[in-house]
């Protein structure tokens, strides 16, 4: 592999920890809000009356929990892509054109388009909890970017079908 | 494989051994070892081109075909 191209793989290596982070991050974050909103909800309406945060802060418990439980679907589906993608970056370096990696890709469509499935809900409740607070932006719904990049992942995942075929014919000539 | 490779007799007409034949046409013993034994799923014209100039002899001197049993 030329030296510019194991750069890059060096540096894709250390984003995909990175990013792996922050989700590990932010699913924590996710878990510990669950958490208080099941334990301390009388507590978290009295502060945000406090704070005038929701107007009715009583009535968005279902809301929060959904919105929740949706971040964590999708969080979980983030690291399906990001594990799939550090090895599909670690068979680059040797050999990429196998039956596995294109089963890899595939499955990054596949949790992507997961991920696009739970961010129309997330946007419904996200705008649910946003009529009632100032302070909420707006989340989820369909982005153009990702449907392509499901696309990409699906006509990858059929291009190293066939590179893994065809790996595999050149493998037994002599 | 219904093609049967015929490098054995071949070699051992011309008294030479796999060793020999891989130093001279330049192609690992590795390869010629899977092309032996009958292992390999194709054949390079130059592969083959470069056996039969160095054994002196026609591709159908090399491969056979042979109904599966």
């Amino acid at each position: 592999m030329p030296a510019d191209h194991s750069a890059l793989m060096g540096i894709t290596r250390a984003l995909l920890w990175l990013i792996l982070g922050l989700v590990a991050a932010a699913i924590l974050f996710v878990l510990v809000a669950g958490g208080a909103l099941a334990v301390a909800w009388p507590d978290i309406v009295v502060e945000a009356k406090k704070s005038g945060v929701f107007l009715d802060a009583a009535a968005m418990r279902p809301q929060l929990f959904a919105l929740l439980a949706l971040l964590l679907a999708i969080l979980a589906a983030t690291v399906d892509v990001l594990r799939q993608l550090q090895a599909l970056v670690a068979s680059a370096a040797a050999d990429p054109f196998i039956p596995e990696n294109a089963g890899r890709l595939r499955r990054i469509g596949w949790a992507l388009v997961a991920v696009h499935l739970l961010a129309l809900p997330l946007g419904w409740v996200a705008g649910s909890i946003a009529k009632a607070t100032s302070k909420f932006a707006a989340m989820g719904g369909i982005n153009l970017t990702g449907i392509l990049a499901i696309l990409l992942a699906f006509v990858l995942a059929a291009v190293f079908e066939r590179g893994a075929a065809m790996r595999d014919e050149l493998e037994g000539t002599v | 494989m219904a093609i049967v490779v015929k490098l054995d007799e071949l070699l051992h007409a011309k008294r030479m051994t796999l060793t020999d034949l891989s130093e001279r046409i330049g192609i690992t013993l590795a390869n010629l070892s899977i092309l032996k034994t009958g292992k390999a799923k194709a054949m390079r014209f130059s592969t083959l081109e470069a056996i039969c100039a160095e054994l002196d002899c026609q591709p159908g001197d090399l491969l056979a075909h042979e109904a599966d049993s």
